[in-house]
């Protein structure tokens, strides 16, 4: 089992109060929390601080965690013999019992998270309190990331994934499951879904939790994606936005000619209706190509003296009003 | 470790969003919240019902509230919130109307962002 300091994760001594633990797991929940922050790192980093809260704070948990004694971070350890056992000055009780009756077992330890240990505090102690009470299992999220393609067409997703689960015996484990999950089309970036009762089990005849899935679309080289319309830039020459031109524009649907008139300007938003994502009732958003005025990045000759000629003989003055 | 349900197909899959709505019953189930905090939630309107649906059980008519789905999403990230801040009861409508404030103008945003 690798050993988690969690007087370091939550920046507090061993010797800090409770108020001290529970000021200081504040402080970093403001910054960490995922719904708060927008650290990418900041859910892996509060399920840390979360973890060493719910031990630090309940003194029961957290004089068996003092028990185990001080190590490195991330160190490989065997907790002492007799560990949590009734000698931790409570009486009631070996909580991590089922741990330590495992008959047969080199070390019952050894594939145990020190989460899921004191996750599972309680199970042995107050089975026989617990034994009646429901409990709802917990809620999962996964989060999965698809084309623009496939969200056009709809998609089929093999989903592998880890959820912590009491076994027979009490004991938490993280059971692997595999899934596969069919994603219609007409969702939008960030979509969340719901999958009732496949999130963690229930205990003592309460209701299984429920996964949710959290749909992203992953980066596309042509489109960006706002709900269900789609934007495209479209470069074209300063002559073709002078002249007007007709111009080939991919769309997810296949390509489209789009006319461009005389005297478009750089920025200017050309909307193909119903060339965006599909929406839920049959219908679709639009694609709006966005104009982008590019120079060649270098001039012919015959080009630079056309343009030199336009120059000379042109009287336009986009700056006039500076005057 | 045994594998479970390998290769089974999720035919339950709920997109939560305008769509699909949620009982309050439901609601409650799913979202972490006391039914007492929801109905505070309703009452001090920061959470609207899509629609009341009447139905009738031994001549009694029952008045359901029904909430599109994606009020879900919101009332989750409450919920979390009110759990991991220890947040007190009577702050949740107020958290709720910012956090719906938030998604409206993230949305508002992305639309900025697209067009540009």
């Amino acid at each position: 089992m690798k050993f988690k300091d969690y007087y370091e994760i939550l920046d507090v001594s061993r010797t800090a109060t409770i108020d001290e633990i529970k000021k200081s797991y504040k402080k970093l929940a403001h910054q960490y929390h995922p719904d708060v922050t927008k650290d990418p790192k900041g859910e892996e980093k509060f399920k840390e601080i979360g973890e060493a809260y719910a031990t630090l704070k309940d003194k029961e948990k957290r004089a068996a965690y003092d028990d185990l004694g001080k190590h490195g971070a991330g160190e490989d350890f065997r907790p002492p013999p007799n560990w949590g056992g009734s000698n931790n000055g409570h009486g009631q009780g070996n909580p991590f019992g089922q741990y330590s009756q495992q008959n047969g077992q080199q070390n019952p330890y050894d594939d145990i998270d020190l989460a899921d240990l004191f996750a599972n505090f309680y199970t042995g102690k107050r089975q026989s309190q617990s034994r009646n009470q429901a409990m709802v299992g917990q809620d999962y999220e996964l989060a999965a990331s698809i084309s623009l393609e496939d969200a056009n067409i709809g998609t089929t997703l093999d989903l592998n994934f880890s959820v912590p689960e009491q076994d027979a015996q009490g004991l938490v484990k993280q059971v692997p499951h595999s899934f596969i999950a069919r994603i219609p089309k007409g969702v939008t970036n960030s979509t969340k879904m719901l999958l009732r009762g496949k999130g963690g089990k229930g205990f003592n005849g309460g209701t299984t939790g429920n996964l949710y899935l959290n749909i992203s679309f992953l980066p596309h080289k042509l489109f960006k994606v706002v709900e269900h319309d789609l934007f495209i830039d479209l470069p074209i020459t300063p002559w073709e936005a002078a002249l007007g031109t007709t111009v080939i524009v991919p769309t997810l649907q296949g390509v489209v000619n789009l006319k461009i008139p005389a005297g478009s300007k750089n920025g200017q938003k050309m909307r193909i209706i119903k060339r965006g994502m599909p929406k839920k009732n049959g219908e679709h958003g639009d694609l709006f190509a966005v104009i982008q005025l590019v120079m060649p990045p270098n001039l012919s000759d015959s080009e630079r003296e056309l343009l030199t000629k336009l120059k000379e003989i042109s009287s336009f003055n986009p700056r006039a009003h500076f005057e | 470790m045994k594998t479970e349900n390998t290769n089974r197909i999720w035919p339950d899959l709920i997109v939560l969003n305008e769509h699909h709505t949620l009982s309050f019953d439901e609601l409650i189930a799913l979202s972490g919240l006391s039914r007492t905090e929801l109905q505070q939630l309703v009452e001090n309107g920061a959470l609207n019902p899509e629609h009341l649906i009447e139905t009738s059980f031994k001549n009694t008519n029952i008045s359901t509230w029904h909430f599109s789905s994606h009020h879900l999403v919101s009332v989750r990230q409450l919920s979390r919130l009110k759990r991991d801040f220890e947040l007190e009861s009577n702050s949740l409508s107020l958290i709720l109307v910012f956090l719906e404030r938030i998604r409206e103008l993230e949305k508002q945003l992305q639309h900025l962002d697209g067009a540009n």
